[in-house]
């Protein structure tokens, strides 16, 4: 049988760069595998998936050794149009994929290019849509769509050429839990139920370990681990290039085997092993009373971007000195029309926004952002320099602080962000996690008391996730009030005090991470999934374990207590 | 202010977009050839009832009412501009200089002309507001097909025949010198008619290659993506503390300076992403044999369009050419020299 997809001593190098992208992959993909490709950022997952339908070498410059066969033919010899009608690519962000003004348009687009009959063309347009769940959004504007619903137009898009081969380059990672869910079951739809090969990059193993045969971990351009998911799970973690999901970590030291994958599971191989005894359940801590003065006040905040529909309908918020405050909701639920008027780039149409006792709507934005830094989603949006160290000084020249500070500003922006000694670098040439930190240093620098950060995550491997808020925890610690908007319910529950969800422009719960944890219930309703550790810790409640812990610390520790033989036994 | 695209299902939006695009090289002749105000104006009348009922009214006097002033100052200059040798001379705007004469045929032209332009700018609206852009792209790509013979010789014959009529009525004077006499003039303007119909349907058909067609769709599906990006960047900036707006030129400057390089790499990165998703759909596959969703079908009422188009152009043609063409003007002069004694 012809492989799929064929890499054989596969390297190549970007021109331009200083190392490469791979090295020596020798890789083979049968019809109808599902195969998860995992790894650090700059692993050369990307590169990868380009290699499969030519991008690589024919759009990307640089050298190429080896061969890369698709169903036996070799990409160097054929044309990106030939394969694309082999192998169907999905990117990252939905919305630089979307090039047409209708979801029939864009979905067309490919059958179309690739001279599909007229007829043919409409037929395969019903079918892409009804597989995507998308029937009925023929004439809609693709952008106008939820991120979930764009990326499943893409999918269906892709879907209309009839590939033999999926390639999904981490299709889920710019998407809410809601917009997660649904991308999730169309990729099992096409792929799974239609036998049809799928390479998906991935970071976030606990969704789709369920559903791949096999996983490749990458780390420096090489495979570093290749296997069926038991046994890449059974070989253990790879410091600073693979870490496996919580519950496999967690049930590795019980001797739980094999090690599981969901949280039912795991409590099933516990109690075969373990007899578990009931206890009482420990009293959920007291919400964590503020004790500064309010710093941001909202009352009655009503918003609307076109007069019509609302954006927000009536949202009061007190946010006090020092606290750490998550923002959660689904897309469109109101967060970033929220934080947008912590700052006055939008004003209110009725109620009150007050930040640092000045009213917002008598204060201009740039006399506002001297003691509130907003760091936007996308940095590359924020960036305005070549070097690191302009990039810093342009911020400070803004706000006129005396060119004596400059220096030692600067020193202190990048330590805080973990970048000392980069004063001279080009921006150009760092990564997307290096920019994000960069962008949240240059509004560091300005010392502001306030910081607001909209989804700093986007895009970051697990680690550079976890870095970020280790950054914020710490400006918190030294006495910066902290406002972050994500979709990240495990870091936000492990690193902020109070959560606020949002909802149809209201705020739909204010509390505890505790509170909000334990009501399963509510947490659905407001398209919130709960953290695999913290699903563990409701199902072993009975036995003591508090049901709202989320890290796996806590949950390690309360296992350890769980499992110790005690008098009697 | 952007022209775009209003969904709707008017007949007008109901027209081939190719009709819609022939309506308006149509009109643009038509305002060009009608001099008189009267009928010009009743041709802006009727236009602009059919674009209030195929669009939003409201929205289309917005857009008109700017134009006024502008106008009206075009024609202004008409008036005290176009003065022919035989003009019935009124008065002058600086009597003791004699300077700026005002004639009857400059106030009847400064008419018919303030006329003219909104009757393009009407059609222009109707065309863009009722037309998705993807239509009229199509419309103007090229597509490949066999082309039959009887058909093309048949839409070249009546092209020709339309261009033959136009010649005897619009063009007789010149025709006139032509060295030949009766019978061989006729039948060899009938020959020249048809060789042009022929090459007027030739290029008429033949149109833009596909891949620039596709590189417009794209620009328009895009066109408010990176306006809205461009809003990102300035908001992020604003945030960052730059004062946008600030009095001092030298500031403002560097402050654009600040914009426009993110704003410069954001739509550079956008359009490599473009450039890779396309590239991923097979963008490159067979641009010759490509093949399209989307149809473009003349009905009957845009032949009925078509012929009206024709007739109207045609019927101006005679106007002009039996002297009947500036009712209005001649009414007033022959009025004025009634009055005088």
């Amino acid at each position: 049988m012809t492989p799929d997809l064929d890499f054989r001593n596969v390297s190549f190098q970007y021109e331009g760069a200083s190392s490469p992208a791979l090295r020596d992959i020798q890789l083979t993909i049968d019809p109808g595998e599902i195969v998860l490709v995992t790894g650090p950022a700059g692993a050369g997952k990307t590169t990868l998936c380009s290699c499969a339908n030519g991008l690589v070498p024919h759009y990307h410059e640089g050298t190429l050794t080896g061969e890369v066969l698709v169903r036996g033919y070799s990409t160097a010899r054929t044309r990106i149009g030939g394969l694309s009608s082999l192998v169907g690519l999905v990117f990252q962000d939905p919305e630089s994929q979307l090039v047409a003004a209708s979801v029939a348009d864009e979905v067309a687009f490919g059958p179309e290019n690739l001279g599909v009959e007229r007829a043919e063309i409409v037929r395969r347009l019903a079918e892409a849509l009804q597989v995507t769940r998308l029937a009925g959004f023929d004439e809609r504007d693709p952008h106008s769509l939820s991120g979930g619903e764009q990326q499943a137009c893409v999918v269906a898009a892709i879907y209309a050429m009839h590939p033999e081969i999926y390639v999904m380059d981490e299709p889920l990672a710019n998407l809410d839990p809601a917009g997660r869910a649904q991308v999730f079951r169309v990729m099992v739809e096409v792929a799974k139920r239609r036998g049809k090969t799928l390479l998906l990059v991935e970071h976030a193993l606990e969704e789709v370990l369920p559903l791949v045969d096999r996983v490749l971990v990458l780390a420096g351009g090489q495979i570093v681990r290749n296997g069926s998911v038991p046994e890449v799970l059974a070989a253990g973690d790879l410091p600073g290039a693979f870490t496996r999901p919580a519950l496999a970590r967690l049930a590795e030291p019980l001797g739980l085997r094999p090690l599981p994958l969901s949280p039912e599971a795991f409590v099933q191989l516990l109690s075969q092993r373990y007899r578990l005894r009931e206890r009482t359940s420990v009293p959920m801590p007291a919400p964590p009373r503020p004790s500064g003065a309010p710093i941001v006040e909202l009352e009655g905040l009503e918003y609307s971007y076109d007069g019509r529909n609302p954006a927000l309908r009536g949202v009061d918020l007190t946010i006090h000195v020092g606290e750490m405050l998550a923002i959660l909701g689904r897309n469109g639920a109101g967060k970033t029309s929220l934080i947008k008027h912590l700052i006055g780039l939008l004003q209110p149409h009725r109620g009150r926004v007050s930040v640092l006792g000045q009213d917002v709507a008598h204060t201009p934005t740039h006399t506002l952002a001297r003691q509130l830094g907003f760091c936007f989603q996308n940095p590359n949006h924020q960036l305005v320099a070549f070097k690191v160290r302009d990039e810093i000084a342009f911020g400070l020249r803004a706000h006129d602080v005396d060119p004596a500070e400059f220096e030692p500003r600067t020193r202190e922006a990048l330590e805080s962000v973990g970048m000392s000694g980069s004063e001279e670098a080009q921006i150009f040439d760092l990564g997307k996690g290096q920019r994000q930190r960069l962008a949240l240093a240059s509004v560091l620098a300005l010392r502001p008391r306030i910081l607001v950060i909209d989804e700093p995550t986007t895009g970051q491997d697990p680690t550079m996730a976890q870095e970020i808020f280790d950054i914020l925890k710490r400006l918190n610690g030294q006495g910066t009030t902290v406002i972050v908007v994500t979709h990240k319910v495990d870091l936000a529950a492990a690193y902020c005090s109070r959560a606020v969800v949002m909802a149809e422009g209201r705020i739909a719960f204010d509390g505890s991470f505790p509170e909000l944890l334990t009501d399963p219930e509510r947490m659905r309703r407001l398209s919130l999934e709960p953290p695999e550790t913290t699903r563990l810790a409701a199902l072993l409640a009975p036995y003591g374990v508090p049901p709202w812990i989320s890290t796996f610390d806590q949950l390690s520790e309360a296992l350890r207590i769980l499992v110790e033989p005690t008098d009697g036994d | 202010m952007a022209i775009e695209y209003q969904k709707g299902d008017s007949t007008f939006h109901r027209l081939d977009a190719r009709t819609k695009l022939l309506l308006f090289a149509g009109l643009t002749i038509l305002s060009v050839l009608i001099l008189d105000p009267l009928m010009i104006a009743a041709l802006f009348l009727i236009l602009y009832e059919i674009g209030a009922r195929s669009i939003d009214r409201k929205l289309l006097n917005r857009n008109l009412r700017v134009l006024v002033v502008i106008f009206l100052t075009f024609s202004a200059f008409q008036i005290v501009f176009f003065t022919p040798d035989d003009a019935h001379l009124l008065f002058y705007v600086v009597p003791g200089r004699q300077w700026l004469p005002v004639t009857v045929q400059g106030l009847v032209r400064a008419a018919a002309v303030f006329f003219r332009f909104f009757i393009v700018v009407l059609s222009v609206h109707l065309l863009l507001y009722t037309t998705p852009p993807v239509n009229l792209v199509l419309a103007l790509t090229r597509r490949e097909r066999a082309r039959r013979a009887l058909p093309t010789a048949g839409i070249s014959l009546l092209l020709g025949a339309i261009l033959f009529l136009s010649f005897q009525l619009g063009a007789a004077g010149g025709l006139s010198r032509l060295p030949l006499e009766g019978a061989a003039r006729l039948a060899a303007l009938a020959a020249l008619s048809a060789g042009l119909g022929y090459a007027v349907y030739r290029i008429a058909s033949h149109g833009l290659p596909p891949d620039m067609g596709i590189a417009l769709s794209l620009g328009f599906a895009t066109v408010g993506v990176l306006s809205q990006q461009a809003q990102q960047i300035t908001d992020a900036q604003k945030a960052r503390g730059y004062d946008v707006r600030p009095r001092n030129l030298i500031r403002r400057m560097q402050v654009l300076a600040s914009l426009l390089m993110p704003i410069f790499l954001a739509t550079l990165e956008r359009s490599q992403d473009i450039a890779v998703a396309i590239l991923a759909r097979a963008f490159d596959y067979n641009l010759a044999r490509r093949t399209y969703r989307r149809e473009l079908r003349f009905h009957r009422r845009d032949y009925l369009v078509h012929a009206l188009i024709v007739g109207l152009i045609l019927g101006g043609l005679a106007l002009k050419h039996y002297g009947l063409a500036s009712p209005t003007e001649d009414w007033i002069l022959s009025t004025i020299s009634a009055a005088a004694p």
